[in-house]
């Protein structure tokens, strides 16, 4: 019974470094690119209609996702797709996180200086739009004084550029076309500038929005690989769009999203909604509750471990706890998943995946603050209460470990409770490097259906219920432990 | 028999001197109360024989181990000194039983039936035993001491050290706990006792110090010290608490 605290850290701390690090290197690079058991990632935009976005099923459909399946199945290579937010996937190409990019991206000589392109696979320009009752603006002069939606690193978004240098415009930044289209459907910006063929597309689904300009002279798209890397799979690309170009399958694929024969969504009012989005959102949400377990569970090892450390004696281990708590404290989560998922991979040449990466960038900062919860509750127990333990001839670390630390425990568990809904809450914030948990599955839908009132009243609606369940079993364990 | 001995012990809180120069010896058997004005040091002078206060200079000696060794393991030397302070300091989360048990159970290599029925006894010394179950916020502060004093007691420490134990009970209380210690002191207990209560030192101190400005003033029996102060500073304290 006699075990040594101090010798049970280095354990606890290898223990959480190897499961981070197993994780980390389980997608090291192998042997023969493009094969089945290591496939090309390419990612592609999360939602992007009709290039890429959801079915009903889940599936991932739209004329890129199809031109590129078509290809891959000509050329008789395996990639996997890994959608994620535009510029989010840029910055993945960028840092070798994935092979390729298709995502209908407008070949630029400024993105020629980063990336390599295919031989350009579409055409199309970016149009302005507007709501579809306003009769104010008719062409770009009208735009003086206005304020226009864009979606960042897009030719929409250079177009509004360069148009503001003419005109008084104020740009508001998106990172997904759907979130763009409902801030002008709702009066907040009073136009948007996106390619022509998606907001085609979105139009002839339901949106209301109208153009009251031609497309501007078509961009072309092509598919992308990082500068000098893969040149295989550009090849590959190129004989296989040459291919699909020759046989017809382009133009099937193409006309199947942007003929006049396109499907229109039907109306299904708000139970048809939820009905069909339900298996979606029930994913979504499987997603959420994994990354905060798993974060929260590390983090409470972890965060032990670094409270400890604030509370002993020991000048470099109270040290060591005040620079990761302020570190950690001090950087956004935002920034600290975006370093996870790019920076590290540059800077140790390693790929981490999406999910892997969210775990760690939860971890570490959840981490911080329940270290600061432990160091809080051990300073609200009586001085004397470590007194009289080594009074009586109790070792530093028995008498934290038997007489501190249950009396701490009992006064941190509301704010551990608290902490543990602040997590969950907080894995909404890495959709932003791809993962599709709960608040992203609205987004995916909403790219499909338009429907964004009743979508984030649902989605709202699901956290809510989630929390207070949770919340109401917290309470009861709370009891239970300060009973007795 | 000299059982603990302070050779020129000084301490600082920062500028601050608490301590200046303190040296005494107290023998076996021997039942020391220092008493002095608040902040004379008298606390601080307690804290440092078991080095709960880190000592600036000088040495504490017990039992010919110097405590301020720094390879002393100073654990090692605590299970000897019974310790039991003003805010009685029990652990909350424990039953009185619990408590008295703690640190046998850790620290000594004895079954638990036998570290129980030592519970059981001490209990019983200090007239706690119907309360062996309760748990502190179930106790009053005259029970709660009492069975920190059993706690103190339970590593069967040669010496105990008090930082006045009745200085946070309602008056009626105090009765009780003065009691006990009479009774350990009875026993042969080697006591230092840090208290205001006049009565106790007079009936059952060998010795009293007293101590002003991190000094010690004036020593002797209770007989010379509150009848026959030599010391100016001890005859205005006396004045003052012994009207």
């Amino acid at each position: 019974m006699k075990i040594k605290k101090e010798k049970v850290f280095p354990f606890i701390i290898a223990f959480i470094f190897s499961l981070f690090i197993s994780g980390a290197f389980s997608q090291t690079v192998q042997a023969e690119k493009g094969d089945e058991n290591d496939p090309y990632l390419i990612t592609t935009d999360v939602t992007y209609a009709p290039f890429e976005f959801q079915n009903d099923e889940g599936e991932y459909i739209g004329i890129d996702v199809e031109i590129l399946a078509a290809i891959a199945e000509d050329q008789g290579f395996y990639y996997e797709l890994r959608p994620m937010n535009f510029s989010a996937g840029l910055q993945a190409l960028e840092s070798n996180q994935v092979d390729g990019m298709i995502a209908a991206m407008s070949i630029t000589p400024e993105r020629e200086e980063s990336f390599d392109f295919s031989n350009p696979y579409f055409e199309a320009g970016p149009v302005l739009a507007v709501r579809e009752d306003n009769e104010e603006i008719t062409s770009y002069d009208d735009l003086d004084g206005k304020t226009l939606a864009v979606k960042v690193g897009t030719t929409g978004a250079q177009l509004a550029n360069k148009l503001a240098e003419d005109y008084d415009i104020s740009i508001n930044q998106f990172e997904d076309s759907a979130t763009m289209y409902e801030d002008v459907a709702a009066g907040h910006s009073d136009g948007t500038i996106d390619d022509y063929p998606v907001m085609a597309f979105a139009i002839q689904n339901g949106l209301s929005l109208k153009f009251p300009t031609d497309p501007e002279p078509g961009d072309v798209y092509g598919f992308a690989v990082n500068k000098g890397r893969n040149p295989e799979l550009l090849e590959m690309f190129n004989a296989g769009l040459a291919t699909i170009y020759e046989n017809g399958t382009h133009e099937q694929i193409t006309s199947q999203y942007l003929g006049e024969d396109t499907e229109v969504a039907e109306e299904t009012g708000f139970f048809g909604l939820l009905a069909d989005v339900f298996p979606d959102l029930m994913n979504g949400l499987w997603r959420t509750l994994v990354l905060t377990f798993v974060a929260f569970a590390i983090s409470l090892v972890a965060g032990t471990v670094i409270g400890l450390f604030s509370a002993t004696p020991s000048r470099v281990l109270n040290i060591i706890s005040d620079i990761y708590v302020t570190v950690l404290r001090g950087i956004p989560l935002i920034v600290l998943a975006f370093f996870m998922y790019f920076s590290v991979p540059q800077l140790f040449n390693i790929q981490i995946n999406a999910f892997t990466a969210g775990i760690v960038t939860l971890s570490l900062n959840t981490t911080a603050y329940i270290a600061e919860q432990v160091r809080g509750g051990i300073a609200a127990v009586p001085v004397g209460q470590l007194e009289a333990a080594r009074s009586l001839g109790l070792p530093y670390a028995v008498s934290m470990r038997k007489v501190v630390l249950p009396q701490a425990i009992k006064i941190m568990i509301p704010s551990l409770i608290n902490q543990f809904v602040i997590t969950l809450k907080d894995t909404s914030i890495l959709s932003i490097i791809g993962i599709v948990e709960l608040t992203q599955s609205g987004r995916i839908i909403i790219a499909r259906t338009y429907e964004s009132g009743a979508m984030w009243i649902i989605v709202g609606a699901i956290y809510l219920t989630i929390i207070t369940l949770l919340t109401k079993v917290s309470a009861t364990v709370e009891r239970r432990i300060s009973n007795d | 028999m000299t059982k603990l001995k302070t050779i020129n012990l000084k301490k600082n809180f920062g500028d601050l001197e608490v301590l200046k120069d303190i040296s005494t010896e107290i023998y076996e058997g021997e039942v020391v109360v220092i008493v002095g004005p608040s902040g004379s040091g008298k606390s601080t002078f307690l804290r440092c024989m078991n080095l709960l206060e880190e000592v600036t200079a000088g040495k504490v000696i017990i039992d010919d181990i110097d405590l301020t060794d720094p390879s002393q393991d100073i654990n090692a030397v605590r299970e000897n000194i019974g310790m039991v302070f003003q805010q009685f300091n029990l652990f909350p989360h424990l039953t009185s039983k619990e408590n008295i048990m703690m640190a046998p159970k850790y620290l000594q290599d004895v079954p638990d039936d036998e570290i129980e029925a030592r519970a059981d006894r001490l209990l019983e010394t200090v007239g706690m035993e119907d309360k062996a179950d309760a748990y502190p916020r179930a106790l009053s502060g005259g029970q709660k001491q009492r069975v920190a004093i059993a706690r103190a007691l339970a590593m069967e420490p040669d010496i105990m050290l008090f930082d006045e134990p009745t200085s946070a009970l309602d008056p009626e209380m105090v009765g009780d706990v003065l009691e006990v210690m009479q009774k350990l002191a009875k026993e042969g207990m080697t006591m230092v006792v840090v208290t205001h209560e006049m009565g106790f030192a007079k009936e059952v101190a060998d010795r009293v110090i007293f101590m002003d400005e991190g000094y010690i003033v004036e020593e002797g029996t209770p007989e010379q010290v509150f009848n026959n102060p030599q010391n100016k500073r001890t005859k205005d304290f006396l004045d003052k608490v012994l009207i």
